[in-house]
């Protein structure tokens, strides 16, 4: 009788209490809508708006708040050179895709139906993250909104058959582009680097997710297509907290790296801070863009030196095109840029260009959403702080370049910049 | 071997942190018959006042000699009296008024008071995870070949044995413990007996919760974070271990939480980090489903 009751009561628990989670995460999404907009300023003028959807809060907002900053000059600047014809304002309108402090797939499409619903939004920035594109881009693809993320990665977002079944409404249609170059670049300059580094075995552990996985399938493929040796390759979880019996396994392969294919935010901080308590003090770390974060300093403290890591930009501070842009950044927002700022800046000034000339082509008036993708689509020998871009037809940019980074005293030094061809 | 070994060592230590969730589930299911999913919150609780103890006393690095225990003992007793202080306040709050109503209206509650706290710590610490200040120097105790003992996973083994020997050794000897005996056994005759039922259930809030308070403080200094939503996880696993332990069980709420940690440690190792979770719960639903009493069964004289 009791076990009886013990048993319909339990199973009912964790019936209830796996359902709340899931729509907890839905039904607490946080998108502080920021947007600087004033929807009727003042002498008539037209208000078009450039949608922003990047992680704001929690984990990923100390990489997400910097790549929005790039977007929030770029329309500050337009405003002030006229770079629209007159009677035009341009506004921003920023969404926040984090919930409980991590980019959400489903809050990222639901920040793009709220663009698609605003008639003046034009275009959009964003997102951050691989996984929460592909949520969206089925969503701008169906409604014709032109995106342009700084910082996905991920192959499948523009290439090969997942890029095709995510173009579900218009499959002749591409509606999303990137302004930075792919993870089957990163994973093989990454595969290179730790080559030239004379690592010979390496353990591979990532997060999972479209990005983290995605990458960490071509670093592996790529260290063994040059003669390494990939010890073990494990998925964390998700919300997983112990990694120590996840390291205590690695450490016993001896390996000469750890490579972590994922974001801070899904467990890359915790499983660095974790190697000291196995033994793996200095056994080094490595990974692409997703830990390239402020955050990943702050979590894994001490810990965080001796990391290396990617990122799918230039280092602005390299670049003489960029040096204006990193000034003004300074100034505006009083701190260094992040490293996808220069690409959200560049991909906000091809945005603005593309709707300054449907303007124009359309005798002053307000252009469709079609005449900007249009423009934007037919981009190339773009001038931007991050050099001259263009897009090939499936939306990738025909600039690829790659920075890596190693972190000492807690401090990201710049170690080597990869100019790749397109 | 020696990798096994090794594993052995990690599992048991995370174990005692399960172990002392466990406590609490078990002590609350034993007198109440309910599951406080609230529970799991109040661990990761324990973190975060061990972090706030921590800043007022202005630790940031090691510290050692006599000023550690003092710093150990006065951060301890400050997440167990927090932590004990609020499962009061949530059984007042959320579960006395429903004692007499179905099932299901305090099992709500109970996911309704889980996650108000997990957005109070959320809005308190932000949803990042917090660095705990790593006070405790952390020296190798033991080491033969490649298998290590660190200071740290013995001070979580011994925290967690220790308590539970205290709360068995309450059940069972001090009036109070046989006040909860009896109130489990049948809380209407325990009332006619003279036993003020209210005093007997929040006595046992407050150590259950003081527990989670102990593991949430443990938690901080094993890991060096405070997370605001690891009460999740780690509550649903605790809660597995006392049901493989027999719920109502106290000894079998150490145990489940012990075997528990070394299933998850030995499926990392010899399957994969990713099953560690299908197979633990799947232990959860075949203990549910073939022995529902646990494998150290709900005896009652035990129970509480």
């Amino acid at each position: 009788m009791r076990s009886a009751a013990l048993r319909s009561l339990g199973s009912l628990a964790l019936v209830a209490m796996l359902s709340a989670c899931g729509t907890s995460t839905s039904t607490t999404t946080s998108s502080s809508g920021t947007t600087s907009a004033s929807s009727a300023p003042a002498g008539g003028a037209t208000t078009v708006a450039i949608g922003v959807d990047m992680p704001l809060s929690g984990d990923d907002a100390s990489i997400g708040v910097p790549t929005k900053n790039g977007v929030l000059l770029a329309i500050e600047e337009a405003n002030k050179a006229k770079a629209l014809p007159d009677g035009f304002t341009l506004v921003d309108k920023t969404l926040d895709d984090a919930v409980q402090g991590k980019h959400d797939p489903a809050a990222g499409a639901q920040n793009v139906k709220t663009f698609i619903a605003d008639s003046s939004v034009l275009a959009m920035v964003g997102p951050f993250n691989s996984n929460v594109a592909q949520s969206e881009i089925p969503l701008t693809n169906d409604a014709g909104l032109v995106q342009i993320s700084a910082s996905n990665t991920n192959d499948g977002l523009t290439t090969g058959d997942n890029a095709a079944k995510l173009r579900t409404s218009h499959p002749d249609v591409n509606t999303y582009f990137r302004d930075c170059t792919r993870d089957s670049r990163q994973g093989a300059a990454l595969a290179a680097f730790a080559k030239k580094l004379g690592w010979k075995k390496i353990y591979i552990v990532d997060d999972n997710e479209t990005y983290g996985k995605g990458l960490a399938d071509i670093f592996d493929a790529q260290f063994k297509a040059g003669g390494g040796t990939v010890l073990g390759h494990d998925h964390l979880t998700q919300g997983q907290q112990d990694f120590k019996a996840l390291l205590t396994k690695a450490r016993a392969s001896s390996p000469d790296a750890v490579f972590y294919g994922g974001n801070t935010s899904t467990g890359g901080g915790l499983l660095r801070l974790q190697m000291a308590d196995v033994g793996m003090k200095a056994t080094p770390f490595i990974g692409g863009d997703g830990i390239s974060d402020q955050q990943f300093i702050t979590t894994a403290g001490a810990m965080s030196n001796g990391t290396y890591y990617s990122f799918a930009a230039p280092e602005p501070s390299k670049l003489a095109t960029a040096q204006a842009f990193i000034a003004a950044y300074k100034e505006k927002f009083n701190e260094d840029v992040g490293p996808y700022s220069a690409n959200s800046y560049a991909a906000a000034k091809i945005i603005i260009a593309a709707i300054a000339k449907g303007i124009k082509d359309n005798g002053g008036k307000m252009p469709t959403r079609a005449d900007v993708l249009k423009n934007v689509a037919a981009t190339s020998n773009f001038d931007s702080p991050i050099g001259k871009i263009g897009f090939d037809k499936n939306g990738d940019t025909t600039a690829p370049i790659l920075t890596i980074r190693k972190i000492q005293d807690k401090k990201a030094i710049f170690v080597d910049q990869i100019i790749l061809k397109s | 071997m020696d990798v096994f070994l090794q594993q052995l060592v990690n599992g048991i230590s995370l174990g005692g942190i399960y172990a002392l969730i466990a406590l609490g589930y078990t002590m609350v299911y034993g007198i109440i018959e309910l599951i406080n999913f609230a529970h799991g919150d109040v661990y990761a609780l324990g973190s975060f006042v061990s972090l706030a103890v921590l800043a007022l006393l202005g630790v940031q690095d090691e510290v050692h000699g006599a000023a550690l225990i003092g710093v150990i003992v006065l951060t301890l007793a400050g997440s167990m009296l927090a932590c004990g202080l609020v499962g009061v306040l949530i059984e007042r709050l959320a579960y006395r008024r429903l004692r007499n109503a179905p099932r299901l209206a305090p099992l709500i509650t109970a996911i309704g008071m889980s996650f108000i706290l997990q957005n109070v710590m959320q809005l308190w610490k932000g949803p990042s995870p917090v660095p705990v200040p790593q006070f405790i120097p952390n020296p190798t105790l033991f080491h033969s070949g490649a298998v290590e003992i660190q200071l740290k996973q013995v001070l979580v083994v011994a925290l967690a044995v220790v308590m539970m020997i205290a709360l068995q050794t309450f059940v069972t000897k001090t009036r109070m413990g046989k006040a909860m005996r009896a109130t489990a056994q049948d809380r209407d005759a325990a009332q006619l007996m003279g036993i003020n039922i209210n005093t007997t259930i929040a006595l046992t809030f407050l150590i259950g919760s003081a527990l989670a308070g102990t593991a949430g403080f443990v938690s901080g200094v094993y890991y060096g974070t405070a997370v605001f939503n690891a009460g999740f996880a780690a509550g649903l696993k605790a809660f597995t271990a006392a049901v493989l332990g027999g719920i109502g069980n106290i000894a079998g709420a150490m145990l489940g939480g012990f075997l528990i940690g070394l299933i998850e440690a030995l499926t990392t190792q010899f399957i994969s980090d990713q099953w560690a979770n299908v197979v633990v719960f799947s232990v959860l639903v075949a203990v549910l489903i073939f022995r529902p009493s646990g494998l150290l069964g709900e005896s009652l004289p035990n129970k509480v």
